[in-house]
């Protein structure tokens, strides 16, 4: 059983038990330039939430508030019950963090980030040594404990960075963009360390802007000009375009095809996937006999065309455009 | 507290990493202080003087042989046309020239007044200052005593009223300002080196990232400050052995004052300096800033206003006020009269106070500036 | 290796950039310079004048208080404390209050009047060597001429004429007539300030690249090494330009230093040695990995070596012959011989050839060793 979870169980009686992170309005601007706007949101206990978002949208500076490391400007939130802006230090004793980039001690070795670490959150002797095995382990680095983080490779060093968060078994962990620049099987491991953790009742909060990743979460929020722009479970997410349809349409030429076909008044929105491309539609019954017929007339070959279920990249998309156009006043 | 142990643990891990970092804490203060402590004199003897003597007669040989016997003076070359003379001047060759018109014993026993030229280079004004003002000490004295046997020879009884002055030198007898300037060199030595680590200390952590993770976790900001500091304390304490050390060797000074007293002082002016340069690390973003900032504002306003060389005494006013805040000055204080006079703390104590007020109140400052935030 | 024309600029403007983003460092290249100027100049100086002296009167008559008198007539001497036993000395002294007592005893006055020789004790405090050295010569000339009144008036007593002193000392000032130690110290400012701002600015411009890894960036692109060095070179020779200018300006509005000789001649060389200097922080630069050592380094060779081995304010010929030797390595030593040459002697270029030919072998090989190092580090 996850000895810190318990522990924390049992200290007091903490707000929202059965929510690790609640947020409400939580703002954060720099001089004029608002980061993050107004966000609220809450994650259950044992959950994996997912921040989804493009570069720049706020999701840093969103988990940097939920840790204590920045003040917000306005709103607040609570993380394992305590309030983020009056009670940071008793939050950090219950967190593991990860962040961005790889900001542990490149000028020490494996074994000596760890023993600082583990020092630091306070772990000692044989409690230290189970630790710093498991970590150890964890991340594969049996046999490198005495090779100096500089030297170890983009994989290696994420597993570390996430050892070290972990080492004290916080029940609320928080990870900013922890694949970034790592293999895919590198990812797909992490990946299953994250679920091994979840299936343990510990909370991870991650970033990311991987697609496919934030369908591993049980609950996802997409950002974008630092608001929350949608929020929910995959499925609900993308049952959230169900008045659209959407296809799949493998042709000739992809962006004449698309040009063409952005002139109609039942499209909503096009995009290019791989070397077909997704176009989504008002309910257009017969569509795809609709659509190749056009193309047919524009001297494009379909070679292949489908309805599809929307992926969450369609809904992203989709949310940003209605995002954008609520702001620029401009229908398509 | 644990948690101080932990962070100074890490630093002399990392610290040991850095090889040459490890090597030039101790290797260049030692060198420095060699090299400076043997630079740094005013000392002037043997003056490089050149002469044109149109008399040649045995009354203005003595008069050189005046200049010559006391050391100050070394002639280097005769020349027969003045020209020559400031050429030598010129070129740097010479300090002092010497003009002896002819005529000159002719007019001395004829009781009339000799004219004596004496040219100085006044680029550099204090072999110059001090070259003349030598040489009117000896002229006067060399006319004094011309006039005196004059008077025996003629016979006189009793000889006229005089005035002269008997002096003692305290402290430095022999008058080396290498006395003066080593303890000098050392204060400077020490400063510089510890400002200088402890500037970088903690922007290093924020340039590279680290401070991020350390924010995070449940350390608190003194701990992390007594924690980074800590190993600092200790190189600067070993340098000061070492400084101590070489300069009675080398330099046969030992501590008149005791060795005690001077260490201990010593750690009370490290807590200025590393206070000082942890005050520096918070207020920048960068490393590179840290360190135009510690130069340009504050070390090098200390190497001129604490009055290694330049007496505060000469300064403006408003500067001589400045003074007062720079904890330089009062180190260079301690540090000679320890070093020199062998005073004690019954007449070092206002030095010792006014840096420890200094020391509390930039590392309350330096501590209040690091909230544990980010932004 | 074909002789594709160097390709600077796009370095030259990204460092011009990186300058411009900071404006702590853009101000300190700037202004600093000319601040350090105004301050140093204004608060430095040798001179030796109002010291702290103290007196001690054993013979408290008229004349020996109109003899006390002389001492405190002109600025050379301020008179502290009257002293009114022996014992005082030895506080007085250890806890500074005072640099120099006068004892003046008892038979003073006697010993005057009957045409003998009297004697003033003076004690005077040693440390500063330099300093003491000068107030004694202060304090002899004062009673020297004070010995000479008495003489007179003796023999005028005695009922001969007045006595003409046989020597009649003419000393001449060369350069600097008032020994102003302004006018001699403010090249040296002039030579420490920018040697010290050119090999710090560039001290970290390529090790905090590696430090930060942007280095792996200009691995993968073709630029060559001398390229980046002199890249990085030219906006900050430029800057430091400006500043030195400033500092000249300054120089002649407040402390009366005009420049004597050739204004050209002086900006060629300043241009040399600055770029000699910058190009020495770049070396350093290359040779270490982290900004602290690059910080260290360039502190230890640049600021205190200037400011005490280069004849900035000791004069280097004072030194022991070892150390003489030493100050041939330092940059700065031959370029304050120029610059007070050209500003103080109005010297043209025959005084100083050898001087300025130095300093351009001097810039060659700091560029040179930087760019054979930047090769390795690109490679």
């Amino acid at each position: 059983m996850w000895l810190g979870h318990k522990r924390q169980i049992a200290a007091g009686a903490p707000i929202d038990s059965d929510y690790a992170v609640v947020a409400e309005g939580l703002t954060k601007k720099f001089g004029k330039f608002v980061a993050v706007d107004h966000i609220s949101f809450k994650v259950k206990r044992g959950d994996i939430f997912g921040f989804l978002g493009p570069n720049g949208a706020g999701k840093s500076t969103t988990i940097r508030m939920l840790c204590g490391l920045f003040s917000p400007t306005e709103g607040s939130a609570r993380v394992g019950g305590f309030d983020i802006a009056t009670q940071p230090d008793e939050i950090k004793s219950r967190i593991g963090y990860m962040s961005q980039r790889f900001s542990l001690y490149e000028d020490l070795t494996v074994e000596q980030n760890i023993n600082f670490y583990g020092g630091i959150y306070g772990l000692e002797g044989s409690r230290l040594e189970e630790r710093k095995r498991w970590a150890i382990g964890m991340a594969g680095l049996t046999g490198k404990e005495s090779m100096l983080a500089h030297a170890l490779s983009g994989g290696w060093r994420q597993r570390l960075a996430l050892g070290c968060a972990i080492l004290h078994e916080p029940p609320i962990l928080f990870l900013d963009e922890p694949t970034g620049g790592v293999d895919p099987v590198s990812r797909r491991k992490f990946w299953d360390l994250i679920y091994d953790l979840s299936h343990r009742g510990v909370t991870v909060f991650v970033t990311t802007h991987y697609m496919d990743e934030a369908e591993h979460c049980n609950t996802i929020g997409l950002i974008y000009n630092g608001r929350l722009i949608a929020l929910g479970s995959p499925t609900e997410l993308k049952h959230s375009l169900d008045r659209y349809s959407v296809f799949e349409v493998q042709c000739t030429h992809p962006i004449d095809a698309m040009e063409m076909l952005q002139t109609q008044e039942w499209t909503t929105e096009t995009s290019i996937f791989g070397s077909a491309f997704h176009i989504s539609t008002l309910n257009l019954p017969d569509g795809e006999k609709i659509i190749q017929k056009l193309l047919k007339k524009e001297k494009i070959a379909v070679s292949r065309i489908e309805k599809i279920i929307p992926s969450l990249e369609d809904v992203f998309i989709h949310r940003i455009a209605e995002e954008d156009s609520r702001h620029t006043g401009v229908l398509h | 507290m644990r948690n101080i142990l932990h962070i100074i643990r890490k630093e002399f891990l990392q610290l040991r990493q850095d090889r040459k970092m490890f090597g030039i804490s101790f290797i260049a203060p030692v060198l420095q202080l060699i090299i400076l402590g043997y630079a740094a004199t005013f000392d002037v003897s043997h003056i490089p003087t050149v002469v044109c003597d149109f008399d040649n007669s045995p009354s203005s040989r003595e008069l050189l042989r005046s200049f010559t016997s006391t050391g100050y003076f070394t002639i280097v070359g005769y020349f027969d046309k003045t020209s020559e003379l400031d050429h030598q001047l010129d070129d740097g060759h010479a300090s002092i020239a010497i003009v002896i018109p002819r005529g000159f014993e002719k007019k001395i026993g004829a009781g009339q007044s000799a004219p004596l030229q004496v040219l100085a280079d006044g680029t550099e004004t204090s072999t110059a200052g001090i070259g003349l003002s030598y040489a009117s000490i000896i002229v006067s004295q060399y006319s004094q005593n011309i006039l005196l046997e004059s008077m025996v020879k003629r016979g006189s009884a009793t000889l006229p009223a005089r005035v002269s002055a008997e002096f003692r030198v305290w402290y430095n007898p022999e008058l080396k300002s290498r006395n003066f300037m080593v303890p000098g060199v050392l204060g400077l030595l020490l400063m510089v080196m510890t400002m200088l680590l402890t500037s970088l200390a903690i922007v290093k952590e924020k340039e590279l990232g680290t401070l991020e993770q350390l924010v995070v976790t449940p350390i608190k900001p003194y701990q992390l400050i007594i924690g980074k500091l800590a190993p600092f304390f200790m190189i600067g304490v070993i340098d000061v052995m070492l400084v101590v050390f070489f300069a009675s060797l080398i330099f046969s000074l030992p501590v008149k004052g005791g060795v005690l007293l001077l260490l201990l002082l010593s750690l009370i002016f490290l807590m200025t300096t590393l206070g000082l340069g942890l005050f520096i690390s918070t207020i920048s973003r960068t490393q590179q800033q840290a360190m135009m900032t510690a130069i340009f504002f504050f070390m090098l306003p200390m190497m001129f206003f604490a009055g290694f060389v330049f007496p505060i005494e000469n300064m403006p006013t408003i500067i001589q006020y400045v003074s007062y805040i720079i904890p330089l000055r009062y180190y260079f204080i301690i540090v000679r009269g320890l070093f020199l006079k062998g005073v004690g703390l019954n007449i070092l104590w206002p030095q010792a106070t006014a840096l420890l007020i200094f020391g509390s109140i930039i590392l309350s400052m330096s501590v209040m500036r690091f909230q544990k935030r980010l932004g | 290796m074909t002789m594709i024309p160097l390709n600077i600029l796009p370095i030259v403007r990204k460092e011009f950039r990186q300058i411009k983003r900071d404006k702590r460092i853009l101000s300190v290249l700037l202004f600093v310079p000319a601040l350090m100027l105004l301050m140093f100049g204004y608060a430095l100086n040798f001179d030796v004048k109002h010291t702290s002296m103290a007196v001690y009167d054993e013979d408290r008559t008229s004349v020996s208080r109109k003899f006390i008198e002389q001492f405190f007539i002109s600025e050379y001497f301020n008179k502290v404390q009257t002293l009114n036993s022996k014992a005082e000395i030895n506080g007085l002294l250890d806890g500074e209050h005072a640099r120099v007592v006068l004892v003046v005893p008892s038979t003073f006055t006697k010993d005057i009047q009957r045409g003998g020789a009297a004697s003033i004790q003076v004690i005077v405090d040693g440390a500063n060597s330099n300093a003491a050295a000068t107030v004694l010569g202060y304090i002899n000339a004062i009673v020297q001429q004070y010995s000479v009144k008495v003489m007179t008036e003796s023999f005028i007593r005695m009922g001969r004429q007045t006595m003409t002193m046989p020597i009649d000392f003419q000393p001449r000032v060369w350069y600097n007539p008032e020994l102003e130690s302004a006018k001699f110290l403010v090249p040296g400012l002039i030579a420490f300030i920018l040697m010290v701002t050119a090999v710090i600015s560039t001290a970290l411009a390529i090790v905090r690249e590696r430090e930060l890894g942007t280095m792996e960036q200009l691995m993968v692109s073709p630029i060559r090494p001398l390229e980046l060095i002199l890249g990085k070179t030219i906006p900050y020779t430029i800057i430091s330009l400006f500043a030195t200018v400033a500092i000249l300006f300054l120089g002649y509005l407040l402390f009366d230093v005009s420049i004597k000789g050739s204004i050209l001649l002086l900006s060629l060389v300043t241009f040399v040695f600055l770029v000699g200097s910058l190009g020495m922080g770049l070396l350093i630069s290359t040779l270490v990995e982290t900004q602290q050592l690059a910080f260290m380094i360039a502190v230890f060779v640049s600021m205190l070596p200037t400011f005490i081995l280069s004849g900035f304010v000791f004069p280097i010929r004072n030194m022991p012959y070892i150390i003489q030797v030493i100050t041939y390595v330092l940059p700065a030593r031959y370029f304050l011989v120029v610059l007070r040459a050209i500003i103080l002697k109005g010297a043209g270029l025959s005084a100083f050839w050898d001087q300025a030919l130095i300093l351009v072998i001097y810039a060659v090989i700091m560029i040179g060793i930087s760019s054979l190092r930047m090769r390795k580090i690109l490679a």
